[in-house]
């Protein structure tokens, strides 16, 4: 009977080592400020990224909140994805030795119909497998190749036995290694598996706005940051164009790098981050892709702001309550002249609002975590196989 | 049927060849003893029986809860509840197919049906069925309520006998549900004019309790006779009843019985009396709650009975008395060593006290007609087919009464042994069901080895059953009882008990929700658990058919 890797033998002309198989994600343990945080974008300097301009320092949403807290709350649909990739193997190929690298992926979009009913909207589930391009032994039809060999492997007995499928076979090309800082084949090979994920966040954002799911009383709050990579490949790479999705959408992220956090003038904002009062904000920044880098994708461009939503007296760290919100600048207006303040206050508040419960005892980032992201989070991992048990479909 | 969760079987707790867990959404209403079913591997089904419910969240602590309502402020409303469901601890009862794997993950689990509900608790094709109440399960719209039969050959025997309720006064009613028993059990036999037969003796020993079982009862409501309809009993109250009050002048002072007079008119009541010469033997009984570990006591009724020393010829309770005296004297022991005259004192002391308490010792039976009097024993040997004795102890003194239960028990014994001469064989009862309540009086941890009740109960207990002698016995506290004696009864009823009492080892096998259960059971709700049954049965009965006394 063969197996899974007995098939990429054959289909590469590689030989498997049959090396230890594991995990490769590190399970965040204790939250620390994200200092590696890559950044693509940058700081568009004196530009405001709200209509009101006289807003210098902070602003207090604690009246705003509680005057909202009464209405029906503005977000409805909660976006937040994963994986978890492993290392199944080494393969060596044309005397070269890669990786073979496994993920699954899970995107979930979770609805709020009233306090007590939160259900699944929309949920995508992918196994994957991550291979450098030379395991197709021939220069073209790449996509071919990885298709026919996801097909075989769909076909063998043990995947079948257990009704699972592959849905893709994705390949990272070994020749970024050379100039890039990341010096491992491992890490591209989970840099294709994390694309895949994106690539499926933005799916998920399409169907929505396909089925008029997303209005102004309607929002939908992704888990994580809106400001997505450029991508070489993928069905939404084209940010413009799928930008009219995000009309209502936020992104807010839990962990960001302080030092990212500028003033309008450039200048590290730190400091005043960290001594942020109880549900202020602070001034919306704009921020735009690296233009120079990038300029073919078109024009794309963020409100960045910050509230913080636990006391710091509670919280462990001086950052820790604080989120980050993010918001896709649309219309020409919105580009010229940033968001309208009072929308940003609208958002802000409501986040506020989305407080409780806390997650406290079971997430270390309890304090920047909201409830419904974490409950999207926690279906999405139930819908995880075990490790042992992926692992040993290899 | 109706989907109510799916089996969880997870790593630290798996589901077993015993139980299995489900979830349920966190607003469905589900109680303990209700019976679910699952979908099992050979499209099998399997039941099980809700044990235990629990509400979850994902709250970590209790902390978690407090911050989460903004660090303390009760007036917090927040946008999205807190993820939460039930789980509920399902006992496994059976399977159509008889598989007994654990159920698998992730399987349906639904709302049974009355027939499931049949199958699964073992009330399906019951032989010989004797109702013994209704279970209701579920809340409406689908709520079942299915009548509950034992096998009465597991209730009076031959299989299995004696039935032991308890349950704390008044709350537990289990004078009401051993008299809904043998009505039932009267109901079915009355019909029978061929095979086996059964006459009932009762004790009552509380106030008016049982001394109106043939009136009826005109505060039951239709409901209640509907109910009664049911479970296919008559609506009559009991019949064939004769009552047996104890002897004094006034009548008034040995009973609370009220209506005795007119009872006595129709001939359906009695007028108990001991005679020495009769009843000698039986004065064993009067010591049964004496310690006595040299068994001086029993000696001296032995010397008695035996006609030895100065007590040959004595014709009277008097003349026993002053025999007796005579033996409290000092020097007297001189007439025999073996028993000193400290001995004969404390006899002497013991024995005047009942004698001269109570009327029932006498020295002869009036033979008119209208006095309706009679020797209990004598009554007892004549016991016939469905008769229903009622014999009224209420008002006498505790050892008094322990005589007449144990002379009672003496004679049935006496009767089914073949002792009485002149009857015929075929004319006797082949069944006959003794009810006592207050079990705890005779048959305690308590009360002496050597106590004559406590053998003779022992005796029907370990033996009646295969004699017709049947015990229905009550009682406050099970824990108190003599392990042999409630050892030995196949069905138990179990009424509203207290804290204290569940957490003795007699209520060990019980799960604990079952047991919190027990504390709070109305009235007319029963824990029943009987040989038949695959499990505990939570039943109700209907109120009594006959008279009730409110003030007793």
């Amino acid at each position: 009977m063969k197996n899974i890797r007995k098939i990429l033998e054959d289909a590469t002309n590689g030989i498997c080592y049959d090396s230890y198989r594991y995990c490769a994600d590190e399970e965040l343990k204790v939250p620390t400020i994200n200092y590696e945080e890559t950044q693509s974008f940058t700081l568009l300097k004196d530009r405001y990224g709200e209509t009101d301009t006289s807003l210098k320092h902070t602003k207090d949403l604690t009246k705003k909140a509680k005057q909202l807290s009464d209405s029906e709350p503005l977000f409805k649909y909660f976006l937040d994805g994963s994986r978890r990739t492993y290392k199944v193997d080494d393969i060596e190929i044309n005397k070269r030795i890669f990786p073979i690298m496994a993920g699954q992926i899970g995107v979930a979009c979770c609805e709020r119909k009233n306090p007590n009913n939160f259900k699944c909207k929309e949920l995508e589930s992918n196994l994957v497998l991550s291979l450098p391009v030379e395991a197709n032994p021939e220069t073209r039809n790449t996509e071919l190749f990885f298709n026919n060999l996801k097909e075989k492997i769909n076909n063998t007995p043990r995947v079948q036995k257990i009704g699972l499928k592959f849905s893709n076979i994705l390949s990272y090309s070994s020749k970024a290694n050379v100039d890039s800082k990341e010096l491992k084949y491992e890490h591209l090979g989970i840099a294709a598996i994390q694309d895949e994920m994106v690539d499926s966040e933005k799916k998920i954002v399409a169907n929505l706005t396909a089925k008029n799911l997303l209005n102004e009383d309607s929002y939908l709050l992704k888990d994580g940051s809106l400001q997505y990579k450029p991508m070489k490949t993928g069905e939404y790479k084209e940010l413009s164009k799928i930008k009219n999705n995000y009309r209502c959408v936020i992104g807010v992220s839990k962990l960001f790098n302080p030092e990212f956090s500028k003033d309008r003038s450039g200048k590290s904002n730190a400091a005043l981050l960290a001594k942020l009062p109880l549900y202020h904000r602070t001034p919306a920044y704009m921020f735009q892709h690296e233009r120079e880098k990038w300029s073919y994708l078109g024009d794309y461009k963020y409100s960045v702001w910050y509230v913080r939503i636990r006391d710091s007296k509670h919280t462990e760290s001086p950052f820790a309550g604080i989120v980050k919100i993010e918001k896709i600048l649309i219309t020409e207006n919105e580009n010229e002249n940033g968001l309208e303040s009072d929308l940003i206050d609208v958002i802000t508040s409501n986040i506020i609002n989305e407080r409780n419960p806390v997650c406290y005892g079971k997430d270390s980032r309890w304090a920047n975590h909201l409830y419904p992201v974490y409950l999207t989070e926690l279906f999405l991992k139930s819908k995880y196989l075990s490790d042992i048990h992926f692992l040993n479909l290899f | 049927m109706k989907q109510i969760g799916k089996i969880i079987a997870t790593e630290k707790v798996p589901t077993t060849v015993d139980e299995f867990f489900f979830w349920t959404d966190k607003e469905l209403i589900i109680k303990p003893f209700d019976v679910v079913k699952v979908n099992h591997i050979k499209s099998s089904i399997t039941f099980g029986v809700v044990e235990e419910i629990s509400h979850l969240t994902d709250n970590s602590s209790f902390l978690a809860g407090y911050i989460s309502s903004d660090f303390g402020d009760v007036n917090y409303q927040q946008y999205t509840q807190r993820i939460g469901m039930n789980y509920v601890r399902a006992k496994v009862v059976g399977n159509s197919q008889g598989i007994y794997t654990p159920v698998l993950d992730g399987s349906f689990v639904s709302l049974a049906s009355e027939d499931d509900i049949r199958e699964a608790l073992g009330l399906k094709d019951i032989k010989n069925p004797l109702p013994c109440g209704y279970i209701e399960m579920y809340e409406q719209p689908d709520s079942v309520t299915i009548p509950v039969h034992f096998n009465s050959h597991f209730l009076i025997g031959p299989e299995g006998a004696h039935l032991n309720i308890s349950g704390i006064s008044g709350l537990a009613s289990k004078t009401s549900y051993a008299m809904f028993l043998l009505k039932a059990i009267q109901d079915q036999y009355i019909e029978k004019s061929k095979g086996e037969s059964v006459a009932f003796v009762l004790l009552n020993v509380k106030g008016r309790d049982l001394l109106a079982i043939d009136e009826i009862n005109e505060e039951l409501t239709s409901d209640d006779k509907s109910i009664y309809k049911m479970l296919d009993l008559s609506t009559i109250p009991f019949q064939n009843v004769k009552y047996f009050y104890p002897y004094s002048k006034d009548i008034v002072s040995s009973t609370y019985g009220r209506d005795v007079k007119s009872q006595m008119e129709l001939n359906k009541a009695f007028l108990y009396k001991y005679i020495f010469e009769d009843d000698k033997e039986s004065i064993d009984l009067l010591f049964s709650n004496v310690d006595d570990p040299n068994q001086t006591m029993e000696s001296i009724v032995n010397y008695i009975a035996t006609g030895q020393g100065g007590f040959n010829g004595i014709t009277n309770w008097n003349e026993l008395l002053n025999e007796v005296y005579e033996h409290t004297k000092a020097g007297a022991s001189g007439k025999d060593k073996e028993i000193t005259v400290l001995s004969w004192r404390k006899f002497y002391r013991l024995f005047r006290k009942t004698i001269e308490k109570t009327t029932i010792f006498s020295n002869s039976i009036s033979s008119k007609p209208k006095d309706n009097e009679t020797r209990l024993k004598e009554a007892i040997l004549n016991i016939k087919k469905n008769d229903v004795f009622v014999i009224d102890v209420a008002k006498l003194d505790e050892e008094t009464q322990g005589f007449v239960f144990g002379d009672v028990m003496r004679s049935i014994y006496e009767l089914k042994l073949g002792q009485a001469y002149d009857r015929n064989e075929a004319d006797i009862p082949s069944k006959i069901v003794i009810f006592i309540d207050e079990l705890n009086k005779y048959a305690s941890k308590e009360v002496p080895k050597s106590s004559p009740i406590l053998r003779q109960l022992l005796d029907i207990t370990e033996r009646g059953r295969s004699l017709g002698i049947i015990l229905f016995s009550a009682e406050q506290f099970k824990s108190d009882i003599h392990d042999r004696v409630k050892g030995n009864c196949a069905t138990h009823a179990y009424g509203r008990t207290n804290a204290i009492e569940i957490s003795k080892p007699d209520y060990q096998y019980v799960p604990p929700v079952y047991k919190s259960m027990l504390t709070r059971l109305k009235q007319g709700e029963y824990v029943v658990q009987n040989p038949v049954f695959r499990s505990l049965l939570n039943i109700k009965f209907p109120r009594p058919i006959y008279k009730q006394f409110k003030n007793g």
